[in-house]
């Protein structure tokens, strides 16, 4: 639920969490609110990802084995569970990545008809 | 490998810790002040509390999520129900009939058939028996030879064990002198049985032999209950008749067989044991015999061992054995043996209580099935709002849960005391039946059982189906009744009329059995006559010390008031059946057995004079016994009709000679004539069910052998007991004076068996029809308030009252009918089915069939006559309305 106070935050669509995780993580392993920082910062500070569903989402794909979990010593100098793409996580995301381009392009077909489609 | 990564609680803890540390120090670098920022980084994360139950949930298994929303369903349930309270409670008690009737017959039928026993090995010891089906005598024991033959030619087991029974007065242990029943062993009895002391020793090869020391071990119940658990009863010396024993141990618990006996000793204690007759006749059979397996035999290969050996004894010594006879060899676990019957009878119960179950099962489930029409409404509303079909199913099977889990309860509840009934009764047919104890099986047989009937109850009602548009349930709440329901609803009541009536016809045969049992003509006077044992040791054949006690006993006795006759003889009808065997050989002059043909058997029984008269026998031809046919006077018998009949068409029985031929008697020499001096009507003293009995009466002033009493009295025989008992004891001081007794009570006894089986079965019955009833009447009563639209329309266009009613009523006599249409097949069914495994499967006959079938549809009609009537009094207007 957009929080009222911050109308420019997006919500996340469902199900594009796990994705969002996983292709963060393609540039290396990082722990939890890395992961978190990272998205935030990407997305210019739109999509903020509360962290109810940030670690329920983590165990989940390591659940399914698409991520791997160690622990690892953070910047703050404390023991933290770094997160690891799997050789699986990664075709998983190229699954997901071509599933979202597909979802893009027919939505934005449907809100902006071309001319040639159109008829 | 999910599992190996599965993080642990601290581990959880310990990754919130850290994102919390690193948020904090991401906001310390921003320049916020650290106590802001912890509080920050806090408020920013969330409710911990949440998150945490969020990944722990990702961790968990689907089906605990199922469990935890079928507990917040039978949370609910409890609710719904409580809201329902006639139904909940209807359904418990059907419930917990069924669970109940069913989990206490189980524990029986487990305590008696399935329990190991506690001897060694127990699969090792078998039972070998004799029976000569030819005869009808299912087992006829052995003889000395005929086990010594055994004993020397067996190689499949290591072992043979013997055991005989015989009454001793038994006198020591500051007991009342009395008569006990004692077990006569060999050395390796207990070896073969494997069975322990608990106190001493028990007997071995040492105590065999004529020349060992009398010695006797203590069964674990005479020791407790007679004794007290006395343990300085030990190397205590016991008078039992004319011997003594010293008293060497007491016996483990353990399933007293072949007998139960109070004592068990050493040959030395049995003068008999030690005569000719018992070492030496191959034909004097009274003993028991046990074997032990050796290593590496199966019963298989100790019965084909064992059974070759008997067909070679018996070709060896033709003499000993009938030809028809049909002398056959039995070999079983002495398990099996034990059990084997209580087997028939407790499988019939089980059936009995597995067809309770059925109706209990298919009654709710017609109440349910009402029930969810009427919540169709409900149903609908869920579905429309969101709830699937597994959620569904989920709600029902919770309220069935708690239904079935509140009936087990209770069930099992009424299971204990069931338990103690239902074991007392099983005991007249095995003894294991005595240990047996209320056991957590009856728990888990409770659950197990509501466990199913929760599933199945789960899965009558139909759910709204998703191409049907639920609209009429969704609008308004009214009950519509689909002719699908219609017909499940009847389906279910006339299963239950069904499966009622093979229970009642089963009850009704048994009654009918029952009640021609006790209206047979014994022909002897019942009830005034009464019949004490009196047995004295005697030391042989015509013993001239026990002929005058006797006689004195007679005279003594005769003269107290109220007494109309007395005399003695050796046999009480019915109570001492069987104890002769089934009769000995003779033949009589001018009577030849046609070709091929075997000489007749008769029972042999010794009588007094007067014995006639005292139980009222009618004498059809000839003299009763005087005191003057006494020892060394010509030898008399008398005949029954049946022998007279039989040998003597020409009716000149009397005065016609007769011989006992039977190769048991050879030992006392050539048998010599005795003339018939009288016949007398047939008593048959063995059975119940009276038949011809070929009878021989002996004189026993001529040969002593007596021990019973019979006293015919004017008033109530039981007053006459205690100077009866005075008047013996002041003869004899020692002398037990025991099991007084109505011939009539004798009987009875005899009979409850019978009696018992009839009531128990009948209390099942009466348990099915109660539910059946109750479900007939349930059906009825929903079609009835479903159909008030349609009542009222008949009514206002011109259907009479009476009409309707009769529309009704009919309608349940229908059910009835359709059901005892279908009991009657399956039970017909089932009785082939039955005469498949077992021999003497019975029928019932015209009458408890009929009668059945008349109590049902009477049931039917008095379960409809309220819903009936219910029907002819709609109210028209209402009623139109009301549609």
């Amino acid at each position: 639920m957009a929080k009222p106070h911050d109308p420019q935050r997006l919500e996340l669509l469902q199900g594009t969490l796990d994705m969002l995780i996983l292709r963060t993580l393609q540039w290396g392993p990082q722990h939890g609110h890395g992961i978190g920082q990272a998205i935030r910062a990407r997305s210019d500070e739109l999509l903020k990802v509360e962290t109810g569903s940030l670690y329920p989402a983590l165990h989940r794909l390591v659940k399914q084995g698409w991520l791997k979990a160690e622990w690892g010593i953070s910047e703050a100098n404390q023991r933290a569970r770094y997160y690891r793409l799997t050789p699986a996580g990664k075709a998983q995301l190229s699954r997901e990545q071509n599933r979202w381009s597909q979802l893009v392009d027919a939505i934005g077909r449907v809100m902006n008809p071309s001319p040639a489609s159109e008829e | 490998m999910g599992g190996s990564m599965r993080p642990d609680e601290d581990e959880l803890d310990e990754e919130i810790r850290g994102h919390l540390a690193l948020e904090m120090k991401a906001r310390l670098e921003r320049g916020e002040d650290p106590d802001a920022a912890r509080l920050a980084a806090i408020k920013e994360f969330g409710n911990l509390t949440l998150t945490r139950d969020a990944i722990r949930g990702v961790w968990r298994h689907r089906w605990w999520d199922s469990a935890e929303a079928l507990a917040r369903d039978i949370k609910l349930a409890f609710r719904t129900l409580r809201r329902a309270k006639g139904l909940a409670a209807t359904v418990v008690v059907t419930l917990a009939l069924g669970i109940g009737a069913n989990a206490a017959i189980f524990s029986v039928v487990r305590g008696v058939l399935l329990r190991p026993l506690v001897n060694r090995d127990e699969d090792r010891v078998i039972y070998i028996r004799q029976t000569a089906p030819g005869l009808g005598a299912e087992n006829m024991t052995f003889s000395v030879p005929e086990i010594n033959d055994f004993k020397t030619r067996a190689n499949s087991v290591t072992a043979f064990g013997d055991f005989s029974t015989v009454d001793f007065t038994f006198i020591g242990l500051g007991l009342e002198p009395r008569t006990v029943k004692a077990g006569v062993v060999g050395g390796s009895f207990f070896e073969v049985m494997g069975l322990r002391p608990v106190l001493g020793r028990l007997l071995n090869a040492q105590d065999d032999g004529p020349n060992a020391p009398g010695a006797a071990v203590l069964t674990h119940r005479f020791w407790t209950t007679a004794l007290e658990g006395d343990s300085t009863v030990i190397g205590q010396t016991i008078r039992l008749g004319p011997r003594t024993a010293t008293v060497v141990g007491v016996l483990e618990p353990s399933v007293p067989y072949p007998a139960d006996t109070e004592i068990i000793a050493n040959v030395v204690t049995s003068p008999h044991h030690l005569g000719a007759t018992m070492v030496t006749s191959r034909v004097h059979r009274m003993t028991e015999l046990f074997a032990r397996l050796a290593p590496g035999a199966t019963l298989d290969t100790a019965r084909a061992e064992l059974s070759a050996l008997h067909t070679a004894i018996v070709r060896e010594h033709p003499e000993a054995y009938l030809q028809r006879a049909d002398v056959q060899l039995r070999v079983t676990k002495l398990r099996d043996q034990i059990a084997s019957p209580a087997r028939t009878m407790l499988l019939v119960l089980l059936g009995a209580a597995a067809i309770v179950f059925v109706i209990a099962c298919s009654n709710v489930a017609n109440l349910i099935l009402a029930r969810s029409v009427r919540r169709e409404g409900e149903l609908a509303v869920r579905a429309a709002l969101g709830a699937g079909s597994g959620a569904l199913r989920r709600t029902l099977l919770a309220e069935s849960l708690v239904l079935c889990g509140a009936g087990a309860v209770l069930g099992v509840v009424l299971a204990r005391p069931a338990v103690t009934v239902v074991a007392r009764y099983a005991s007249r047919f095995s003894v294991r039946a005595l240990d047996v104890t209320v056991d957590p099986s009856v728990l888990w047989v409770g659950a197990g059982l509501a466990l199913i009937a929760a599933v199945l109850l789960a899965y009558v009602p139909r759910l709204p189906s998703s191409n049907a548009p639920a609209g009429l349930g969704l609008t308004n709440g009214s009950v519509r009744i689909t002719p699908s329901t219609n017909r499940r609803l009847r389906m279910f009541a006339t299963a239950q009329i069904a499966f009622s009536f093979v229970l009642l016809a089963g009850a009704g045969m048994l009654l009918a059995a029952l009640a021609a049992l006790q209206a047979a003509n014994t022909g002897v006077n019942m009830r005034q006559v009464i019949a004490f044992d009196i047995p004295t040791s005697v030391s042989g054949l015509g013993d001239p010390s026990a002929i005058n006690f006797y006689q004195e006993a007679t005279r003594r006795v005769s003269e107290l008031p109220g007494v109309e006759g007395v005399a003695v003889g050796n046999f009480v009808p019915w109570r001492d059946a069987g104890s002769y065997g089934v009769g000995f050989q003779f033949t009589v002059e001018g009577y030849t057995p046609a070709n091929g043909e075997e000489n007749p058997l008769g029972r042999m029984r010794m009588v007094a004079p007067r014995f006639f008269a005292v139980l009222g026998v009618p004498l059809i031809a000839g003299r009763d016994f005087t005191d003057a046919d006494r020892r060394g006077g010509e030898q008399v018998v008398i005949v029954s009709q049946s022998v007279a009949q039989r040998l003597f068409p020409n009716g000149d029985a009397v005065n016609r000679h007769l011989t006992w031929t039977d190769p048991v008697f050879l030992i006392y020499g050539k048998p010599t004539p005795s003339r018939i001096v009288g016949v007398v009507a047939d008593v048959d003293d063995e059975n119940v069910v009276p038949g011809p009995a070929m009878t021989i009466y002996q004189p026993v002033w001529q040969l002593g052998v007596a021990g019973r009493l019979f006293v015919h009295a004017a008033g109530d025989p039981y007053a006459l007991v205690p100077a009866v008992t005075r008047v013996i004891r002041n003869l004899s001081a020692d002398q037990p004076v025991e099991r007084a007794a109505t011939l009539q009570d004798v009987r009875a006894a005899v009979m409850s068996p019978d009696r018992v089986n009839a009531f128990v079965m009948s209390g099942f019955a009466g348990i099915a029809l109660l539910i059946a009833v109750v479900g007939v009447a349930g059906v009825l009563a929903f079609s009835v308030s479903a159909r008030t639209g349609e009542f009222g329309v008949r009514l206002a266009v011109g259907a009479s009252r009476a009409h309707v009613l009769a529309g009704v009523l009919s309608e349940g006599v229908w059910i009835a009918s359709m059901g005892i249409g279908a009991g009657a097949a399956s039970g017909y069914a089932l009785a082939i089915v039955a005469t498949r495994f077992f021999s003497n499967v019975q029928l019932p006959g015209v009458l408890p069939l009929t009668g059945a079938a008349a109590v049902l549809v009477t049931a039917g009609v008095i379960a409809s006559l309220i819903p009936a009537a219910r029907a002819s009094r709609v109210d028209v207007l209402q009623a139109l309305r009301y549609e």
